[in-house]
C-alpha cells in the first residue's frame, strides 16, 4: 500500500520535453501503408467498374468513354471514402493507389470534395453532360 | 471432452424434445423443437450444466415459406448446439421465455420482441432496448418486407410518458456519458446513497447494421461491419471473414491468420490500455489516465505502421489478408513491446498498491464463480470472477492452434480483480505477439476469394479484448448474405453489471459500469429513425432562453 504511487512518473515528467506533436505547425510522418487520397492511372485502367462495385461507401465511380482507346474518367468523393483501400485490393491492373503525403483533406465547401481524374477533354465534356454518343452510362456504385 | 463427445451428450439431453436433428458442421449440432418444449430443453441443458446461452438469433423466412424461426445458440468449447423454433409468421407468435433459468436472455429476447415482433412470454422487461420510444407499433425492421428507406418516412407513435417511480426514488444516469464517451441511460432506484435496484436501455448508438449487411456484397459488408467498434474493429472483420471463409470452403494461408492473430494481440493491447485509462478517470486518478494513454500511443503508432491506420485497420480481406508483416516491422515490434511491457508491468503493481485507487477497486462489484456463470459474463469480466472462459483456448480458431495464449484468471472476482486479469493478460498478450514475430509461417498472405458464396449458416466465435463476440451468417447462394446476426461480448456483461450494482453506493455505479469495459457501439446495431416533421431549430440565445424557462432560473 502507498500514496502517491505515480509520483516518480510525473516528477520525470515535469523535467522532460512535452509529449504531444505541434501539428500544425509541425506535420507528423505518417506510415508508408497510410491511406490518404486516393490516385487514379487511367492508362492502366481497363473500365471493368470492380473497385466501384466493391466500394463499401459509393465514393469512386469510373465512367468509360472509350474503351479501346483508354479513355476513362474516374469521380472520386473524398467526403464519402472511409480509406479502406478495398478497391486498391479489387483492381487488379494497380491503377489506383492511397496518397501517404495527402491526407489533410479538410475543406470549406463539399463540392471541393468531389474529385476528377482523367483527360481534361473528357471531364469537361462529362460536365457538361455531353458523353460521346459510344459512352457507357454511368452506374451507381 | 471432445466437440464430438459434447455434441453426443447435447443430443442425449435434448432427445426427448428433439423432433429433428442434424449436423449442418462438423462442431455443430442444431435440433428442431416446438415453441412449448423450449423451456423444458433449454433447463435440461443448463441443469445438466452444457455450456451457456450464447444468443438468440431470429429470422424470417419470408411470406412464401411463411415462418419465422428464432435460434437458440449454446456454445461449449467449439461445440454449438442450436435449439430451432419455428413461428407462424403472424404479427406477434408466441413464445415461452427463457429469462428465468437463463437471466442474459432477458436482453435477446427484447431484441427477439422488438425487432421481428415476437411476444415472448413471461419475459421479465419486455421494454424496448434498441428501437426508439416513439417507434410504432407492428413496425418490425428485420422482417422481410420491412425497407430501410422507410424509416425516414414512418409516423412515429406519441412518446410515452416515462415510467413513474412511485414513491421510489429514481436516480437516471445517462444518455450522456454514463460512464465512457458513449451514451446509454441507467436508472438508479436508491434509497439514500444506496442502489436498490436498476435498469437500462441501449439503442442511442444504433445504426441499423444489420439489415443494412442485407443490401450490400460480401465484400462491401466486411467495411461496414468493422465500422461496428472503433476498439475492437479488427474483432469484427476477422470473425465475420472467418465465417465467410468457412462458407465459402477457401482454405487461408497460415501467413495470414498468424498477421490476423498479431494484430488481435496489438487490439487487445491499446484496448486494455484504453480501458485502464478510462476507469483511472472514472476513480478520479487522472495521473494514470493519462500516462497510459500516452503509452497507448505507441501501440497506435505501431498500428498504423503495419496496417496503414490507427483504428479500422481494414487489415483483413476475405481470404487472407491486405499487408505483409517484413523484417523492419519486427524490429519495431519488438521495440515497442519492450517499451509496453515495463509499462504494463508498472501499471499492474500501481493497481494492486495504492491505497486511495484499491479504495475504489478493492471489493467492489465482486462477482462469485457461480454469480459469472449465471449472469453469462464473458471475457476478463468472467475471468476476474475465476470463470475459465476464453475462445482463443476453448475453440481455437486461426492461428491460436499454433500460436496459444495462455489463460488468466483471477477468484476474487471484484474489480481489483479485472484490473489485475486484464494487465496479466496483456504480458501474455505481448509474449504471443514476440513468438508470432520469431516463427512467422512462410506463404502467401492472401488467396483469391469467390464473389458468390454457397447457400448455407455458419457459426463464427472470437475473443474480441472484452469477451467472446458471436456471429451467425446465413448464405443464400447469392452476392450477399441473407441474415447476418451479431452479438457482442457487452450485452451479456450488462446483465451481471445490472444485478451487481444492487447493494452498491450510488458513487460506485460509474465504476461498476466502466469496469466490465461495456462498448456500446457494439450493443447497438439496427435501425436510426430520422423524424421529418417535428424537427425543430433553435438557436443559442433561444436555446438558452427554453432552458431558463423550463427549469424557472433567473438570468
Amino acid at each position: 500500500m502507498k500514496i502517491g504511487s505515480m509520483l516518480k512518473d510525473v516528477l520525470i515528467s515535469f523535467f522532460s520535453a512535452p509529449i504531444t506533436e505541434k501539428y500544425p505547425f509541425e506535420r507528423p510522418e505518417t506510415a508508408d501503408r497510410f491511406r490518404g487520397k486516393l490516385f487514379y492511372d487511367p492508362a492502366k485502367c481497363t473500365g471493368c467498374n470492380l473497385c466501384s462495385k466493391d466500394c463499401p461507401a459509393k465514393a469512386l465511380e469510373i465512367v468509360v468513354i472509350d474503351r479501346a482507346a483508354k479513355r476513362f474518367v474516374a469521380r472520386y468523393d473524398m467526403d464519402k471514402c472511409v480509406y479502406c483501400a478495398q478497391c486498391i485490393q479489387s483492381c487488379k491492373f494497380k491503377c489506383i493507389g492511397m496518397s501517404n503525403e495527402d491526407w489533410e483533406l479538410a475543406a470549406l465547401t463539399k463540392e471541393l470534395f468531389t474529385v476528377t481524374y482523367g483527360k481534361e477533354e473528357d471531364i469537361a465534356r462529362l460536365l457538361e453532360g455531353n458523353a460521346l454518343p459510344n459512352a457507357e452510362p454511368i452506374k451507381a456504385g | 471432452m471432445t466437440t464430438e463427445a459434447y455434441l453426443q451428450r447435447a443430443g442425449e439431453i435434448l432427445a426427448p424434445f428433439a423432433k429433428g436433428t442434424n449436423n449442418p458442421e462438423s462442431n455443430r449440432l442444431d435440433v428442431q423443437i416446438a415453441a412449448s418444449d423450449l423451456p423444458a430443453a433449454a433447463s435440461a441443458l443448463t441443469d445438466a450444466s452444457w455450456g451457456y446461452l450464447a444468443a438468440i438469433t431470429g429470422m424470417d423466412h419470408g411470406a412464401e415459406a411463411n415462418e419465422l424461426e428464432a435460434l437458440y445458440h449454446f456454445c461449449e468449447g467449439s461445440a454449438v448446439t442450436t435449439l430451432r423454433v419455428r413461428l407462424p409468421r403472424v404479427d406477434c407468435p408466441e413464445i415461452p421465455s427463457v429469462s428465468g433459468m437463463i437471466p442474459v436472455a432477458s436482453f435477446f429476447e427484447r431484441e427477439l420482441g422488438e425487432m421481428l415482433g415476437v411476444t415472448v412470454v413471461d419475459t421479465p422487461d419486455a421494454s424496448r432496448l434498441f428501437l426508439p420510444d416513439d417507434w410504432p407499433d407492428r413496425v418490425y425492421p428485420l422482417r422481410q418486407g420491412f425497407k430501410p428507406e422507410q424509416a425516414a418516412s414512418i409516423q412515429p407513435n406519441k412518446t410515452p410518458e416515462p415510467s413513474k417511480a412511485g414513491n421510489k426514488f429514481i436516480v437516471p444516469i445517462g444518455p450522456q456519458h454514463p460512464a465512457l464517451k458513449e451514451p446509454g441511460h441507467f436508472e438508479f432506484t436508491v434509497d439514500g446513497e444506496i442502489i436498490t435496484g436498476a435498469r437500462m436501455r441501449l439503442g442511442y448508438v444504433h445504426r441499423g447494421i444489420e439489415k443494412a449487411t442485407e443490401e450490400r456484397n460480401w465484400i462491401q459488408n466486411l467495411y461496414l461491419l468493422e465500422r461496428i467498434c472503433g476498439i475492437c474493429s479488427h474483432t469484427h472483420t476477422s470473425a465475420y471473414s472467418q465465417g465467410v471463409e468457412k462458407l465459402a470452403q477457401v482454405e487461408v494461408p497460415h501467413r495470414a491468420l498468424a498477421i490476423r492473430e498479431l494484430v488481435a494481440g496489438l487490439e487487445r493491447i491499446h484496448s486494455h490500455l484504453l480501458w485502464l485509462g478510462v476507469v483511472a478517470h472514472e476513480a478520479g486518478f487522472d495521473t494514470l489516465f493519462m500516462y497510459s494513454w500516452r503509452d497507448r500511443e505507441t501501440v497506435m503508432n505501431l498500428l498504423e505502421e503495419l496496417t496503414g491506420n490507427r483504428v479500422n485497420y481494414s487489415i483483413c480481406v476475405l481470404g487472407g489478408v491486405k499487408h505483409d508483416i517484413v523484417a523492419e516491422h519486427s524490429a519495431s515490434i519488438h521495440k515497442a513491446l519492450d517499451f509496453l511491457e515495463e509499462r504494463i508491468r508498472y501499471y499492474l503493481d500501481i493497481v494492486t498498491s495504492d491505497t486511495t485507487f484499491l479504495q475504489r477497486t478493492r471489493g467492489v462489484g465482486t462477482m462469485t464463480h457461480a454469480e459469472a456463470i449465471r449472469f453469462g459474463a464473458l471475457g476478463p469480466t468472467a475471468r476476474a470472477s475465476g470463470v475459465t472462459r476464453d475462445i482463443r483456448l476453448d475453440a481455437p480458431y486461426g492461428a491460436y492452434k499454433r500460436f496459444p495464449v495462455s489463460l488468466i484468471t483471477d477468484e476474487r472476482g471484484d474489480l481489483e480483480a479485472r484490473f489485475v486479469v486484464r494487465m496479466k493478460e496483456l504480458l501474455v498478450t505481448c509474449f504471443t505477439i514476440r513468438t508470432i514475430v520469431d516463427n512467422m509461417p512462410s506463404g502467401e498472405i492472401a488467396v483469391r476469394f469467390p464473389r458468390k458464396i454457397p447457400a448455407g449458416e455458419t457459426v463464427s466465435r472470437v475473443e474480441a479484448p472484452r469477451g467472446e463476440a458471436f456471429y451467425y451468417i446465413k448464405s443464400g447462394g447469392g452476392e450477399s448474405p441473407l441474415r447476418l446476426h451479431i452479438r457482442t461480448p457487452s450485452l451479456c456483461n450488462w446483465t451481471s453489471v445490472i444485478n451487481k450494482a444492487v447493494g452498491h453506493q450510488l458513487a460506485d455505479a460509474p465504476m461498476l459500469i466502466a469496469g466490465m469495459d461495456p462498448c456500446f457501439s457494439c450493443n447497438d446495431r439496427m435501425v436510426t429513425v430520422r423524424r421529418k416533421d417535428d424537427m425543430k431549430t433553435l438557436s443559442w440565445s433561444e436555446l438558452r432562453e427554453y432552458g431558463i424557462k423550463k427549469y424557472g432560473q433567473k438570468k
